[in-house]
């Protein structure tokens, strides 16, 4: 089934910003020597979170299409929050990138669908989606040391 | 996707809260029906006159020196409601979708919109400040301190049983003013939240009080010569004939927002793609209770081919609406709020199909989500070929239920529109900034909405009606209920 109201999208992105946050923790907890990186990226998710849930709850009003702004497939952007048992280091590095790709894609598609509706939220949503951005920098730098 | 969690479990007692105590009433008791599950969910006292007279004796007793309170110390109160208000945003809000059926963001959307008047009247300081002129004759001086009045009587509806009385409440207390309010006793829950926070808040006993009931409650207001004002928010028939007549006779000052048939134009050059959303909103938002629904679609031009593509895209837009338990994130329509209004809804569909209205989507048996009991359940529905003579192109529906026009030109479109003995929401949706100019400057409409399905003011403007629509002189909101809720002393001062 799609998603079409705000309430979903933003438990999406709430289901996201979790998911993806535990897969640091595991990579932190796996990989000492990125240890700080990774479990600032966890904690970075958590004000994700926050950020977007405030400017949400702050916007949101009876007045508009808040149950009829979106149409994402929730599908297209599961994460699985895990990390395979036995994966080697370069590889962990390289899920955690398509992992922020396809949180990124939500972002972005998530904005763009909700553009008329509530200039908060997709402005927020785009926040996100810049910082995530450098988020990939950081990682692929990671692949070349 | 989610189902959220019940915020009320078991059944849950609703008491008065009468010069700052909790008191049970010796009126009767009725049950309060969650629309969606078809579970009791709460019992309402249906609360006597004695009761009312007491609160009322309350607010007048805490009034003398509510008034002296600082307007600073008086905003406080409501600085700290507000905070609480966001502390337990989503509780409330859950409770709103408990007792009234409506969705989440929807819910969502009413408490936002409840704390911005909170925060508004926040500002009372300067609000409520007055003006002065130096010299208006010789050694003359001439000043306006606007002052408040005494107790005030606040009637909600059913429809945002949170909200609606948000819109007088702030602004009543924060201007001096003690108040009564009667919640509709079918949806009393989020009001006595708000309560239970406004009493955490810290205003003095007396100064909020709160009576559940039902006309015994409305006709003690309207009796009572310690009442100086109510606002209301309901059905025309009882706003003109009951509230507004009955205040003109016992000179109470009062603010009546009643009922709506709201026309949505729709011009050839409109924005299909974000209009149609918008009108889904409008229709069928709040499963069509509300004063700003819209009723009628009204679209202008003889293309048949743009007429025919849009009420594609509508009818295809509107028959994949989702609906269940508004708790259920993925809803996008709840119930209404009981059987008899559904029964009401279900009447009106039958007398279009019986005046010769084309059925375009038929909302009688709709698919509901999650298994529930279709007691409150109607589908959104779209009549075509209507006319104003039409009952249901004339008449408040106050459920999901679209009945298209077509006109041949702007000007003939406004002329529907102003034939209508309502007034209180009509947009256009255009592209075209003469059109939208023409219309928002000829039509009779307290709130006009240019490419907004929903003409519903903010905070600090005021919520405006026209015609039958609405029945006063001030409206709520910002500075007009400032306004309503003080009355102007002026002093002209000499010293000899």
């Amino acid at each position: 089934m799609g998603i079409s109201t705000c309430s979903e999208a933003i438990s999406l992105s709430r289901e996201l910003e979790n998911n993806s946050a535990k897969v640091y923790q595991e990579l932190s907890n796996r990989y000492e020597q990125e240890k700080e990186l990774f479990l600032a990226f966890a904690k970075e998710n958590e004000k994700y979170v926050k950020q977007i849930e405030r400017t949400y709850y702050g916007v949101i009003t009876d007045a508009i299409e808040g149950c009829f702004a979106f149409n994402l497939n929730p599908e297209d952007f599961q994460i699985k929050g895990t990390l395979p048992k036995d994966d080697s280091y370069s590889n962990a590095v390289k899920e955690a990138l398509a992992m922020e790709e396809k949180i990124i894609d939500f972002y972005h598609v998530a904005a763009e669908q909700s553009r008329h509706l509530m200039a908060d939220v997709p402005r927020s949503f785009m926040l996100v989606a810049k910082k995530r951005s450098e988020r990939l920098t950081k990682l692929k730098s990671l692949l070349e040391k | 996707m989610a189902v959220l969690e019940e915020p009320i479990k078991g059944i849950k007692e609703v008491k008065n809260y009468i010069n700052g105590e909790w008191v049970d009433s010796k009126g009767k008791i009725v049950d309060v029906v969650n629309p969606a599950t078809g579970k009791v969910m709460g019992k309402c006292p249906i609360s006597t006159k004695e009761e009312i007279n007491a609160a009322v004796e309350a607010a007048k007793e805490a009034f003398p020196d509510w008034r002296r309170t600082t307007p600073l110390a008086r905003s406080r109160c409501l600085f700290r409601l507000k905070e609480l208000l966001e502390e337990n945003f989503e509780e409330v809000s859950r409770i709103q979708t408990m007792e009234h059926g409506k969705c989440i963001d929807e819910s969502r959307g009413e408490t936002r919109r409840g704390i911005e008047n909170v925060e508004v009247a926040c500002g009372i300081p300067t609000l409520m400040q007055g003006y002065y002129s130096e010299d208006i004759a010789s050694g003359i001086d001439e000043w306006v301190i606007p002052t408040p009045l005494g107790v005030f009587g606040i009637i909600g509806p059913y429809n945002f049983p949170f909200m609606i009385p948000l819109w007088s409440a702030p602004y009543a207390v924060a201007t001096g003013n003690c108040i009564v309010i009667k919640p509709s006793s079918e949806v009393p829950f989020s009001q006595m939240r708000l309560t239970e926070l406004a009493e955490e808040a810290g205003f003095p006993p007396g100064v909020w009080n709160v009576v559940n009931g039902g006309r015994t409650v409305v006709d003690g207001m309207l009796e009572h010569k310690d009442i100086v004002g109510i606002t209301f928010v309901g059905s025309t028939p009882t706003g003109k004939d009951v509230i507004y007549k009955k205040c003109g006779e016992t000179g109470k000052r009062v603010i009546a927002q009643c009922g709506a048939k709201n026309f949505m134009v729709i011009m050839p050059d409109c924005n299909v793609k974000a209009t149609v959303p918008a009108l889904m909103t409008s229709f069928f938002g709040n499963t069509g209770q509300r004063c700003l629904a819209g009723a009628n679609l009204l679209i202008v031009g003889e293309d048949d081919k743009f007429y025919n593509s849009f009420m594609e895209e509508v009818t295809n837009m509107s028959s994949k609406i989702k609906i269940g338990y508004g708790l259920d994130e993925s809803i996008q329509m709840g119930p209404v709020r009981d059987k008899e209004k559904r029964d009401n809804i279900m009447g009106y569909i039958e007398i279009g199909i019986k005046e010769g209205a084309k059925l375009r989507l038929d909302g009688r048996k709709p698919k509901v989500e999650g298994g529930l009991p279709d007691t409150c359940f109607v589908g959104p529905t779209i009549f075509e070929n209507v006319t104003a003579n039409m009952k249901i192109g004339s008449e408040e529906i106050f459920g999901p239920v679209m009945s298209v026009f077509r006109t041949k030109t702007l000007n003939e479109a406004v002329q529907i529109c102003n034939a209508s003995p309502f007034g209180n929401g009509h947009a256009i949706f255009t592209q075209n900034g003469r059109s939208a100019r023409d219309f928002q400057y000829n039509v009779v409409s307290g709130n006009v909405g240019i490419n907004i399905g929903i003409v519903a003011p903010v905070a600090f403007f005021p919520f405006s009606g026209m015609k039958d629509s609405f029945f006063g002189v001030l409206h709520t909101q910002g500075q007009e209920a400032v306004r309503f809720f003080t009355e102007s002393k002026v002093i002209i001062q000499r010293w000899f």
